[in-house]
């Protein structure tokens, strides 16, 4: 993406993230993944491996419309479309016209690639496969720049010589904890007794038996699932031990986590912080309110006061990281009510429409456009 | 105090003054009934001790006059096992006993105390109107339910009543609806302007249902209390202290549609409908069209459960104006619904969202407001 605006940098080792001595990788380009970069490391460890890197600053604005051009192109190929991420989609091919002729989906998927290659300059791989997880792992396999076909039924053979920490479902403590069974491909993985990794892992040793051996039901969901939280959280770069600096953190947080909840037509029924003290020791608490809010406002008095909260519980300490979620959220459907009979009501609504025009300048002007006075 | 009853009376009035006496209380004698017993009658006497007093008088053949108070839970429950037949009730005055013996059947209950029980005060006649039985219940029915539950604003726990020469005005609301009937009076009354609790009215609304004629309404001077007289059933209650808001600013003025239907089908969709939408935010979604070159108008009423299933449900209506789509809580529908008594009924709505105007058609005593649910449509 950050190539689009800058040339320069193609072919070039590409880091992009914060650049703080506490920031961490968003992304990191093919170049960069050769020296052993990947996104969610620390950007200090990142440097060490590859100091040649350029850092780049995530500049989530400029990714935004090139992210709504490309699941618009995948709309239009395909009426089921799940989306992922903001680069990263299921599309259900299964529909098309003629999807008897097993060359349509080829076409369908080379179209893409077209498109997103001619429109916006941008590649992406794509794995057709009769599978999710398949479909997942192939066009994982595929990139930087590439196009795979994974026939039906094929599943299990293509899965088999895979690392099993590609599976979607196989994060680092599962990873972990196959490897010092000396499970490190899928096949090694779809050779165990399917009881035995019930007994040992539960419900995902069952589901983990079922795609290593190609087996996944899931479909294609359409509009892709809603989001379960939205949350922001920071590192400090110095650990903080002023109130008014944590504050002014959670009311940022809240400014950007209230923005996200208005744009997904969503509501919280629960506000969320979280801490970090020096020591690493980490806290979550949390609240669950009355009626469901999306005011920033009301979002940063949640959090202000889980803040004092803990404070009184635990004592202040000097803070490393704070963050703020919205959890349990629902659909954005309130009870209006008169005015006159519920000014407290009337209040929050006024709330919820400053909001929503500070959302529509930032659109139009940019996040530093505006902001609230202190 | 000796005396025989029939068991049908005594149960009768046991459960009508029953509804007074609250769930929990500290004081135990609240839970108690008082039975007087003078001349040829029984007055039953129940009270929460703070809003609410009912008394109930049936007749009795009374040997000998006397007062008790009785635990209403055991007697009410006793009483309303016991056969259809003669109830023979003698106290032991010093023990507080009661020998109650009806067919082949005997029971001892134990008393306290008549003195103990709270007073009911007197409401002085300062100010009594006349009202029709009948009318009055069917007012009240329309209204009653969409006082607030909550306490949070306590004068919206209340109905106001607003009486001005012939009219009496009956308004409540809870913050998102709001319901106001106009009843006319026999015979002109002094202004006045209370605020009675929707508890107090709906134990009233029961007990009207076996009233005929007029009934008498009694406001005290101090204003501070109201008195229902039935006849044989009187009901005291304390007002609600405070100013109601002016509800006639909550009906909004003139419509830009305005849509027509049968209440008994509008009723039934929005039944349907809700079983659908209980599992969300019970939003019940209307969509008014007007009809074209001839083809009858229509509503649709519609509901979604977050992945369980969609409903939509469509009758014959008719739209004047634009289109119509609006989004209010299904329960909210069905409660005024379910109280009319007219067999069309028309919504007017304005600008989106908007509060729905509920008019029953060929009846102007009465309107209902309900405010919207804000949704993505």
């Amino acid at each position: 993406m950050e190539r689009l605006h800058d040339p320069s940098l193609i072919d070039q080792p590409v880091l992009v993230g914060g650049h703080g001595r506490r920031g961490v990788v968003a992304t990191a380009s093919y170049e960069a993944r050769r020296f052993g970069c990947h996104s969610a490391q620390p950007m200090s460890q990142a440097l060490r491996l590859c100091p040649q890197a350029i850092v780049v600053p995530s500049r989530f604005d400029r990714y935004g419309p090139v992210s709504r051009d490309f699941h618009r192109m995948l709309d239009e190929t395909s009426p089921a479309v799940e989306s992922v991420g903001i680069d990263e989609a299921y599309v259900d091919l299964t529909g098309l016209e003629g999807s008897a002729d097993p060359a349509a989906a080829r076409r369908a998927a080379e179209g893409i690639r077209t498109r997103v290659r001619d429109e916006l300059g941008i590649a992406v791989s794509i794995c057709i496969a009769g599978s999710r997880t398949t479909a997942k792992v192939g066009s994982d396999a595929a990139k930087p720049d590439g196009l795979l076909d994974v026939p039906p039924g094929d599943d299990a053979r293509f899965l088999a010589p895979r690392p099993v920490r590609e599976l979607p479902l196989v994060g680092p403590n599962f990873g972990a904890a196959l490897a010092a069974l000396s499970v490190h491909t899928v096949g090694q993985a779809a050779a165990l007794d399917r009881d035995w990794l019930e007994q040992r892992f539960g419900r995902a040793g069952i589901v983990l038996h079922d795609r290593a051996h190609g087996v996944d039901p899931t479909a294609v969901r359409p509009g892709g699932r809603p989001a379960r939280s939205i949350s922001r959280e920071v590192t400090f770069s110095n650990d903080v031990t002023e109130i008014d600096t944590l504050h002014h953190t959670l009311r940022r947080h809240a400014e950007r986590v209230g923005a996200d909840l208005r744009r997904a037509n969503r509501r919280a029924r629960t506000v969320t912080l979280k801490l970090r003290w020096s020591d690493f020791t980490t806290l979550t608490r949390s609240r669950t309110l009355d009626r469901p809010v999306q005011a920033t406002s009301a979002l940063t008095a949640a959090g202000n006061e889980l803040l004092a909260e803990l404070f009184r519980s635990q004592g202040q300490r000097p803070v490393r990281l704070l963050g703020l979620g919205a959890a349990n959220l629902v659909d954005d459907v309130t009870q209006l009510g008169f005015d006159e009979l519920r000014p407290e009501e009337a209040t929050t609504r006024r709330q919820e429409d400053l909001d929503r025009t500070l959302d529509s300048i930032r659109k139009r002007f940019g996040d530093r456009s505006v902001n609230r006075g202190p | 105090m000796r005396l025989s009853c029939q068991q049908e009376d005594l149960h009768r009035g046991l459960s009508a003054v029953a509804r007074a006496i609250p769930a929990r209380s500290a004081l135990p004698i609240t839970q108690h009934v008082l039975l007087t017993a003078d001349g040829d009658q029984i007055t039953l006497s129940a009270t929460d001790a703070e809003t609410i007093a009912i008394t109930y008088t049936i007749t009795a053949s009374i040997d000998e006059g006397g007062s008790i108070t009785m635990p209403s839970r055991l007697l009410s429950d006793f009483v309303a096992t016991l056969p259809r037949e003669n109830i023979e009730m003698t106290l032991a005055e010093r023990s507080r006993q009661v020998s109650l013996s009806c067919a082949r059947n005997d029971a001892s209950i134990g008393g306290m105390d008549p003195d103990d029980f709270p007073p009911i005060p007197p409401v002085d006649d300062s100010a009594t109107i006349s009202v029709e039985a009948a009318r009055f219940r069917r007012a009240l029915s329309q209204v009653v339910f969409a006082a607030a539950a909550d306490d949070s604003r306590p004068v919206l726990t209340g109905v106001h009543f607003a009486i001005d020469g012939t009219e009496m005005r009956l308004a409540a609301a809870d913050g998102f609806r709001l319901a106001v009937h106009t009843l006319e009076l026999p015979d002109s009354a002094s202004e006045c302007s209370v605020i009675v609790p929707a508890r107090a009215l709906a134990e009233l609304t029961r007990l009207l249902a076996e009233a005929e004629d007029a009934i008498s309404v009694t406001f005290n001077a101090a204003g501070t209390q109201v008195q229902f007289d039935l006849g044989h059933a009187k009901l005291v209650a304390q007002l609600i202290q405070g100013t109601f808001p002016d509800t006639q600013r909550l009906i909004p003025e003139g419509h830009t549609s305005r849509t027509e239907v049968a209440v008994g089908e509008f009723n039934r969709e929005t039944r349907i409908a809700q079983i659908f939408a209980r599992d969300g935010s019970g939003i019940v979604r209307l969509v008014a069209s007007p009809g074209e070159g001839g083809a009858p108008g229509r509503l649709t009423i519609s509901a979604r459960a977050e992945e369980l299933g969609t409903n939509e449900g469509e009758i014959d209506a008719i739209v004047e104006g634009e289109e119509v789509k609006v989004a209010f809580n299904g329960r909210y529908l069905r409660e005024v619904l379910d109280v009319l008594d007219t067999d069309r009924v028309a919504i007017e709505t304005q600008d989106q969202p908007s509060p729905g105007v509920i008019r029953p058609l060929g009846d102007d005593s009465y309107v209902h407001v309900i405010m919207p649910m804000f949704v993505q449509w």
